[in-house]
């Protein structure tokens, strides 16, 4: 298994995409405008945003509340027409409608509260086509994997929010999606749990080397989970800068992670220095 | 429910019962009403109980009960299909939402002189009546339910492949069904109520021809005792509704 690093290694997987490392067949957002137009007028979010992510690459969105976010991912899933610019998946515009690759934490975790919680997280599998025998046994594993093994005859409304979130990530996770999308999906998990959740979640993505959009307000979880920090501005976003996280930095002792937290914060405008109080 | 609080919700229930009967009862002795204007609460009792000995009786009830079920269900699929249609394409509600804004407010007894011009004493013109009512009432409560489905469901749905028509049925149907089910409730009661106007208007048998029959005899009593059951099957359909919905979205 090959550990993760900047530059994606090629998939351990045979089946694997021969053009690894080429931003042609990852995500891109080229040129990319939005702006919500309601009754009361028009609000940009996005302002000109570029960037790519490679395949198997992990990109970790950290910008200030409100300034598009949240976007980027519906804009990558298809949700959302952007106003200007075009989103790519695999070097295809990426069109409205169900899109085999993908898979997507949400962050309100949107379970189906008739469904069971195995059964929210089986339901995908059983739509794209597996057995329904498999999908229930995928589903019971993922359900293990964040921590929720015993809980998959509850409905989710017996569920505390931070579960509910984490069901919704097996949803996500039990697809092996090759984009996963991730809005936000520990942000309602208490601490504990989330660090065992992130260590968790970096050994599935192990697995399958998705490309991956995260998008998160915490700079730690960031510079932990991703292979770049792409740094939102305040609305309308552009990209203010992209920061790459190597192995080194993950090591919360080491002097990379001071050094990639400062400079992520101080991308972001936030003034850390309170050594002179 | 503990069984004391079970028991003290019957004991409060009956009380108000007697309070009722005990006004009832009151207001004869006190005013010394005739039996043709207000019959005591036992004679009710007493032309209740013949009333249940009777065949014909309970044909009334049965015939009230067929034109209400074919009624509800019709009007029920019909509204629930054409609530859907609106809820999903808001284009659709463009065009046929002033029409059911306006026909709404037709109240149902207001169409019971056309449906006797137009079925006669027939059971197709109670039929219509109860379908109409309950109709409005399904089409209004699906297509806002449909409408207020937590917008997150459906992307949820197409990110876990559905395409668009099974988001409609499978997510957004079903995540709308508890604001349907109170909606099919309420459209019990109103259907069950058109039932009886109707019949009080033009029919050939029912509950509320066996009351207009029993009125013009001068029958207090057993007006009374039709109005009572009327009452209860009223409350017992609506119970019913209520019931198998809290059955099925048991969750």
């Amino acid at each position: 298994m090959p550990e993760l690093t900047t530059v994606p290694k090629p998939r351990t997987n045979p089946s694997s995409a021969p053009s690894e490392g080429n931003p042609e067949q990852g995500l891109s957002f080229e040129r990319i405008s939005h702006a919500y137009v309601a009754a009361n007028g028009r609000t940009p979010v996005l302002d000109n945003v570029t960037f790519s992510v490679m395949p198997g690459q992990v990109a970790c969105v950290v910008g200030p509340s409100g300034c598009g976010k949240s976007t980027l991912l519906g804009l990558a899933a298809g949700f959302i027409r952007p106003t200007a610019g075009v989103t790519r998946w695999k070097g295809n515009p990426v069109e409205s409608g169900a899109n085999p690759d993908l898979g997507m934490a949400f962050q309100q975790p949107g379970l189906f509260p008739w469904m069971t919680v195995r059964q929210n997280v089986a339901v995908g599998l059983t739509t794209r086509g597996a057995a329904r025998g498999d999908a229930r046994r995928r589903a019971d594993e993922m359900l293990a994997t964040v921590g929720l093994a015993g809980f998959g005859d509850a409905y989710p409304n017996q569920l505390s929010g931070g579960m509910a979130q984490r069901v919704g990530i097996a949803r996500a996770l039990a697809l092996r999606p090759k984009l996963l999308l991730m809005d936000e999906p520990f942000a309602s998990v208490d601490a504990f749990t989330r660090l065992k959740l992130q260590a968790e979640f970096k050994a599935l993505l192990k697995l399958d080397r998705p490309t991956v959009l995260f998008v998160t307000h915490d700079v730690s979880e960031a510079i932990l989970l991703g292979d770049i920090i792409i740094v939102m501005s305040a609305r309308p976003a552009s990209v203010e800068k992209i920061i790459p996280i190597t192995r080194e930095d993950r090591d919360r002792a080491g002097p990379g992670y001071a050094r990639k937290m400062t400079e992520t914060l101080k991308a972001l405008g936030v003034e850390t220095d309170l050594s002179h109080d | 429910m503990t069984d004391r609080t079970r028991i003290s919700r019957v004991v409060l229930a009956l009380l108000g019962v007697a309070i009722v009967v005990a006004v009832w009862q009151g207001m004869i002795s006190y005013y010394g009403l005739q039996r043709i204007v207000l019959p005591t609460p036992v004679e009710v009792a007493s032309t209740l109980g013949g009333l249940f000995v009777s065949q014909s009786f309970w044909h009334d009830v049965l015939v009230s009960l067929r034109e209400f079920v074919l009624g509800y269900v019709i009007g029920g699929v019909l509204g629930i299909v054409v609530g859907t249609i609106i809820g999903e394409r808001p284009a659709i509600r463009m065009v046929i939402g002033p029409v059911i804004e306006a026909l709404r407010f037709i109240v149902p007894f207001a169409w019971i002189p056309l449906t006797v011009l137009w079925f006669g004493t027939s059971l197709t013109g109670k039929v219509v009546l109860v379908a109409y009512a309950v109709f409005f009432v399904m089409v209004v409560t699906t297509a806002r339910s449909i409408a207020t489905v937590d917008p997150t469901l459906s992307r949820v749905g197409t990110m876990l492949g559905m395409r668009p028509l099974a988001i409609a049925f499978k997510v957004h149907l079903r995540a709308a069904a508890p604001g349907i089910a109170s909606g099919a409730k309420a459209a019990a009661a109103l259907g069950w109520i058109a039932v009886v106007a109707a019949e009080y208007i033009g029919a050939s048998a029912g509950l509320g021809v066996m009351i207009t029959n029993a009125s013009m005899s001068l029958a207090t009593a057993t007006v009374i005792g039709g109005m009572v059951v009327i009452g209860v099957i009223g409350a017992v359909v609506s119970w019913l509704v209520g019931y198998a919905a809290r059955v099925w979205l048991n969750y």
